[in-house]
């Protein structure tokens, strides 16, 4: 009967208490690692704000044109918050990284060597956003510029259309250093894009022929009329 | 120096050796006009500057219309008829591709190297699609500077009141304001000026900037009134053009000419700091009455780039313009028809303002630049409507008043300047 009661009760108990003590320490250690980790994320993101906003870092961000995008979101409350936030996040991710090395368990160690391996395709698809954000805007400033000195009616259209191309092939090569299949995306704007040309050409085409040649005649004849007449310099 | 001369025309200058003037025409594809005024150059200088070594030179940029076989071939016309005595040297003629950016500047860079090369005098710069050269420009434009001690020697026309628009709304009004002297056309295209201010010009490094193409001409005013050279005027009458202008794209004209001027007032910030008035540039030549072609411009499409410029590029304007500035703007520019207009006040706070973004890199020049063109247009359609039945005194009345409105809004451009520097080494500071 003992036998029984020590077979089923004692026993088990016994090892939990036995893996319990391997278990625990490691446990608290992880804890304590990650609310640490996070008084002093929280710290860094306070000194990080406090830094950009003597640094002016929102008026010089408002001068590019992304603080109204930033205030947009209603996510920040200003660049120097995104700033400060991003900072923190950063931060949140090397303390989960430190808890879980710290646990050293197999599968710990295992998920933290496959994200260190993993940084290189993160920054490098960083990077492909940052530098489509940029680009995007540039070449869309320039689209809507040209388009307005054109006088055409749908700059806007224009320079947003050219944003969102610009934007789509950055986020596909992103995709692709995160090795996160991009070629749905890709096909999905592909047809998309090729539905609204193709719309507009019949559109164009058939709807508004008569209009559109009027137009491009109007065109030509005022455009030279005003060339051979008017001088500028 | 030597790599802006191709083989042949080394030879041709060794050969020539040195001479007194060197008259400089840049072309591309001009085989229709230039004939003309080579012919006008030729006579001048036989006819006004018979002792002197004057060489003529075509300075193009690849011109596949025979241009330079039409300079080379042109006739000087009947002498006998126009010369009351003949030259005492050979007028010599050179006609030479340029090197460098295709543009008026790369081509005036040969002109005035091959001036230093010669060892020459004097040296006049004419375009080569001008109808209405006469021999005399070549007197008026050269004999200040050979005879009178003058370094630079800027035209003056009688236009149309509608012509010249980017001279009478921004370029003349600033160019008095901020360097003191009251030169009516300072981008006027053909000039006189002394060898000693070609080889300065050659000393710069601007030739690859907007300075090569339709930026040369503002650059030398500039250049000239700030470096302290001595400027006078010459009444040349109308000018009129060929009505092909090739590359006269309005927006690229716009940005290497405004380009050109906003990029010097942080050349010469300490120079148009100080200026505190202006002076009139003495004028060579006998003012006489011309009748000039008739234009017609087209206000309503005028009207219609500004408003959907400042409907699209509110986002642009408001990075570079004043919340009050661009209100007021807003305000004015949607009213229609005759009741369109754009203050003198607004006008120049909006192109200082610019200048200011421009010097400081506020937002990319080359945006900025591109985002002027509607405003401008707007402003030129209210000038138009404005002047519509006014004479060409009162028009020229009228751009005084814009002068004076530049004057008095210059302390506004200095201590806005001067702010905007401080604000931006305070923020480079910390």
């Amino acid at each position: 009967m003992r036998s029984l009661f020590d077979r089923m009760l004692l026993e088990p108990f016994n090892r939990l208490a036995e893996q319990s003590t391997h278990v625990v320490p490691i446990l608290i250690m992880v804890l304590v690692t990650l609310l640490v980790g996070g008084f002093l994320a929280y710290c860094v993101r306070w000194l990080t704000y406090r830094l950009l906003q003597l640094a002016r870092f929102d008026h010089l961000v408002q001068r590019t044109g992304f603080a109204g995008m930033i205030e947009r979101t209603g996510v920040f409350r200003s660049p120097a918050d995104l700033g400060a936030r991003f900072v923190q996040a950063l931060m949140w991710l090397f303390v989960v990284l430190f808890a879980l090395s710290a646990a050293d368990t197999p599968a710990s160690v295992e998920l933290v060597r496959r994200f260190v391996d993993y940084i290189p395709n993160l920054i490098a698809a960083g990077l492909v956003l940052l530098l489509g954000v940029v680009v995007s805007r540039m070449i869309s400033r320039s689209a809507l510029l040209a388009a307005v000195n054109a006088q055409w009616p749908a700059a806007r259209l224009i320079a947003g259309g050219v944003r969102v191309l610009v934007m789509t092939l950055a986020i596909v090569i992103a995709l692709e250093q995160l090795h996160i299949g991009s070629l749905p995306l890709l096909v999905a704007f592909a047809i998309v894009f090729a539905g609204i040309v193709f719309a507009l050409a019949i559109a164009f085409g058939l709807g508004a022929r008569d209009m559109a040649r009027q137009w491009l005649e109007a065109k030509v004849r005022s455009s030279v009329a005003e060339e051979e007449v008017f001088r500028h310099l | 120096m030597d790599d802006l001369f191709p083989t042949e025309l080394k030879a041709r200058l060794a050969q020539i050796g040195e001479a007194d003037i060197v008259v400089g025409i840049p072309s591309y594809n001009n085989a229709r006009t230039i004939g003309h005024v080579v012919r006008a150059v030729s006579v001048g200088l036989a006819k006004y500057f018979p002792a002197q070594r004057s060489v003529i030179v075509n300075s193009d940029g690849g011109s596949k219309d025979k241009t330079q076989e039409v300079v080379m071939h042109a006739e000087g016309g009947a002498d006998d008829l126009l010369l009351v005595s003949h030259p005492v040297h050979t007028s010599y003629r050179i006609s030479t591709p340029y090197h460098g950016i295709p543009g008026k500047g790369s081509a005036f860079r040969t002109i005035f190297a091959v001036a230093r090369q010669l060892n020459a005098r004097a040296c006049v710069v004419v375009d080569s699609d001008l109808r209405s050269i006469t021999p005399g420009w070549i007197e008026l434009l050269a004999r200040p500077v050979l005879e009178h001690g003058y370094d630079y020697i800027a035209p003056y026309y009688h236009r149309h009141k509608y012509d010249g628009t980017i001279t009478n709304g921004i370029i003349y009004p600033m160019t008095r304001t901020l360097y003191g002297k009251s030169v009516r056309q300072p981008i006027g295209g053909e000039f006189g000026f002394s060898g000693t201010l070609a080889a300065r010009y050659l000393e710069k490094d601007v030739w690859d900037t907007d300075v090569a193409r339709f930026g040369i001409d503002i650059w030398m005013t500039v250049t000239a009134i700030a470096e302290g050279f001595r400027v006078g005027q010459a009444y040349l009458g109308a000018k009129i053009h060929d009505a092909k202008d090739p590359g006269a794209d309005l927006t690229s004209m716009f940005r290497q000419v405004i380009g050109s001027f906003f990029s010097l007032m942080g050349s010469y910030e300490n120079v148009w700091k100080q200026v505190q008035s202006h002076d009139t540039v003495p004028l060579f030549g006998f003012p006489f009455e011309v009748g000039v072609e008739p234009l017609t411009v087209n206000t309503d499409r005028m009207i219609h780039a500004a408003q959907q410029g400042v409907s699209d590029l509110r986002e642009i304007y408001s990075s570079f313009l004043s919340a009050q500035t661009l209100v007021d703007l807003t305000n004015y520019v949607h009213r229609n028809g005759k009741g369109f207009h754009i203050p003198d006040q607004l006008w120049v706070r909006m192109i200082y303002q610019a200048a200011i973004a421009y010097h400081y890199r506020v937002l990319d020049r080359e945006h900025l630049l591109q985002s002027l063109v509607p405003l401008y247009l707007g402003r030129t359609a209210s000038f138009v409507l404005e002047v519509t039945d006014s004479t060409a005194t009162q028009v020229e009345e009228r751009i005084e008043g814009l002068c004076q409105v530049f004057e008095n809004e210059k302390p506004y451009l200095t201590e806005y300047w001067d702010a905007a520097g401080k604000e931006k080494v305070h923020a480079q500071s910390v």
